[in-house]
């Protein structure tokens, strides 16, 4: 090997230290402040707020709703998105490009623009109720938004490009030759692709999953705009923390957290991928 | 007798004194750090243009953070080297940046026109930056709903399930509400939440968002919810701006005063000319003026308002009548207890 490659790394390790590694830092010292009775951060080496976080059952609850609707979120939309790959992957449509474009498409949309879309669409008076009302399928509006439905329905559609893109680049593995054999072997088009298509695809299958999963993890403003205050999560009650409550150790606390956190569920769909991979 | 060096000494001075007047008056660059949106547009026509013209040397960078706690956090990160010179926030904010070290003292002898104050302008900030603004907690509803709302209580009628956008805690309009209504319920919040709470779990299946987005006013001008839980200034603009199809009500149990003060920033870079501005907003024109403009109560007692406007702000004397004395600082302290309360107890009962 060339002793001189690592140095092509330098420019991006100079850049991530500067704006990551040097902040993250300065979060880990908040959380060993302390915070007075009225807000006031105290400057403190202390281990009480850690203390209190972990004590706080609302930690748990945050943990496992965050969990949950990641979880869910990255499950619909691998549904969505992993047929749509797959159908990119092998068309030779001279549509394929303009597709895979539009496939992607909500990722050039700003989030906010997106979420406000949503709420025009399932809201009250959005159009699926008018339109639900209209044919006579409901009598009253379904609560579509401002709630846990709306948070999934968004995160789904927020995530899908992202695993989309995450797919088409793990489906190299796949050939067709492979699925050909299967079929001239008497095999029915869907024994192929569970026995052929599906198997091959899996390392695809968990990378488009962390990726979508740690999307979720840390996505703050669909949950924000379509939880209406009922939906709780860990990256909307950082934001809580630092920015209404003022209490930068509690926030710092959960920040870290929330990074660890992350890193342990990357570092296990890693070992998946390499797993299914072999 | 005069000698001839008293005479040049005299003329001398006489000579110098418009320049020494002009080194004397402020110049340079000052941040202003306070709301976007409808208070930015509203506060540079009422006070920094004036200010401006009355200071032509003088440049106001008009900046917001967003919320008042995240002004304050922006404050504190950059208390090394601070960027800002002047800041109004929510009382709850300014006193943390007082008590923090982010905000100078100020004095009577540097401010004078401190003496022109409401006692309770002066007490919101103690020895540092004062009161600049009062407002209150309001209902914002539409005129289309009939009948009216006519009291705090009409929010727990069984015609309006699902049309209520109420924000709940830590935003502190929901600190607010949950002093009123343990009021309404003939508690006091300094004992007891208990009966708040029971009353807005009962009020929680009517509520479409604990967390009106992107504000109450929207909302109802969308025809998402008919009643949404407002600061009185931004209420009485919208109301004037819609048509009339915003309607404020102040609740006859009583509501809470919501205070902004103004402060001078520790290390400010333009200390001369921030601290000019600061005593120029609480002078009586920039309050006469601002009132006069977005209905936020003045701070400034000597400030002649216009009789319409002031019986649309929080020290109209029907209105002042109503308010219920709260200390924020009290419930600063409680502040985390009722979040748990609202989030383990009303909103689950939401869901």
């Amino acid at each position: 090997m060339n002793t001189r490659l690592p140095l092509l790394l330098l420019p991006a390790a100079v850049f991530v230290l500067g704006i990551y590694a040097w902040p993250t830092l300065l979060l880990l010292r908040n959380a060993f402040n302390e915070v007075g009775p009225t807000g006031a951060m105290i400057p403190a080496w202390s281990l009480a707020t850690l203390r209190d976080v972990f004590a706080d059952g609302f930690t748990l609850e945050l943990t496992r709703n965050s969990l949950l609707l990641s979880a869910s979120a990255t499950a619909l939309a691998l549904l969505l998105a992993y047929p749509l790959s797959l159908f990119l992957f092998r068309t030779n449509s001279r549509w394929r490009g303009p597709l895979a474009v539009v496939a992607i498409l909500p990722m050039l949309v700003s989030g906010v623009v997106r979420v406000f879309g949503w709420l025009a669409i399932l809201g009250d008076r959005g159009l699926v109720n008018s339109v639900l009302q209209s044919v006579g399928l409901i009598s009253a509006p379904l609560k579509l938004v401002f709630n846990w439905t709306g948070v999934t329905i968004g995160l789904t559609e927020s995530i899908m490009p992202y695993m989309t893109l995450a797919l088409l680049a793990g489906f190299g593995r796949l050939d067709r030759t492979l699925e050909e054999a299967a079929r001239s072997l008497g095999a029915s088009p869907w024994r192929g692709f569970l026995r052929v298509t599906l198997p091959l695809s899996l390392p695809a299958i968990a990378l488009a999953g962390g990726l979508g999963f740690v999307l979720s993890m840390s996505a703050y403003i669909t949950p924000k705009l379509l939880g209406g205050g009922r939906v709780f999560v860990l990256a909307t009650e950082i934001f809580e923390q630092a920015t209404t409550n003022t209490n930068w150790p509690v926030s710092a606390v959960l920040a870290i957290y929330t990074l660890v956190l992350l890193l342990a569920l990357l570092a296990l769909a890693q070992l998946a991928s390499r797993a299914l991979a072999r | 007798m005069l000698t001839r060096r008293i005479a040049l000494r005299t003329g001398l001075a006489a000579l110098a004194a418009p320049a020494i007047a002009r080194a004397q008056k402020v110049g340079g660059e000052i941040t202003l750090m306070a709301y976007s949106g409808i208070f930015q547009d509203n506060y540079t026509k009422a006070v920094i243009e004036p200010f401006i013209a009355a200071n032509p040397g003088v440049k106001v960078n008009f900046t917001s953070a967003g919320t008042s706690a995240q002004m304050v956090g922006t404050i504190r990160a950059q208390k090394a080297d601070p960027q800002v010179d002047v800041a109004i926030m929510d009382v709850t904010t300014s006193t943390i940046g007082n008590i923090e070290g982010l905000f100078d003292k100020l004095s009577e002898s540097e401010f004078p026109v401190l003496n022109e104050l409401s006692p309770e302008a002066r007490a919101a900030g103690g020895a540092f930056g004062p009161a600049v603004t009062f407002d209150h907690l309001v209902l914002a509803q539409d005129s289309a709903l009939k009948p009216q709302l006519t009291k705090l209580a009409d929010l727990w009628r069984p015609d309006l399930k699902g049309l209520l956008a109420i924000s709940a805690p830590p935003n502190i309009q929901g600190l607010a509400l949950t002093a009123m209504v343990e009021k309404m319920e003939g508690g006091d919040y300094r004992k007891s939440i208990d009966a708040a709470i029971r009353r807005l779990r009962e009020l929680a299946p009517s509520v479409n968002t604990f967390e009106p987005n992107p504000d109450g006013y929207a909302l109802i001008l969308n025809g998402v919810v008919k009643v949404a839980t407002a600061w009185n200034a931004r209420t009485q603009l919208v109301a004037d701006q819609s048509a009339g199809r915003v309607v404020p009500l102040l609740p006859p149990e009583g509501s809470v005063f919501q205070i902004n003060t103004i402060n001078l920033v520790a290390g400010a870079k333009n200390r001369a000319a921030g601290a000019a501005f600061l005593a120029y907003a609480l002078s009586q024109p920039a309050q006469k003026a601002f009132t006069e403009r977005m209905f936020y109560a003045p701070t400034n007692a000597r400030a002649q308002i216009a009789p319409a406007a002031m019986a649309r702000t929080a020290t109209a004397p029907d209105i002042r009548a109503r308010m219920i004395p709260v200390d924020w600082n009290d419930i600063l302290k409680m502040r985390d207890q009722w979040n748990n309360r609202w989030r383990r107890e009303v909103i689950a009962a939401a869901r």
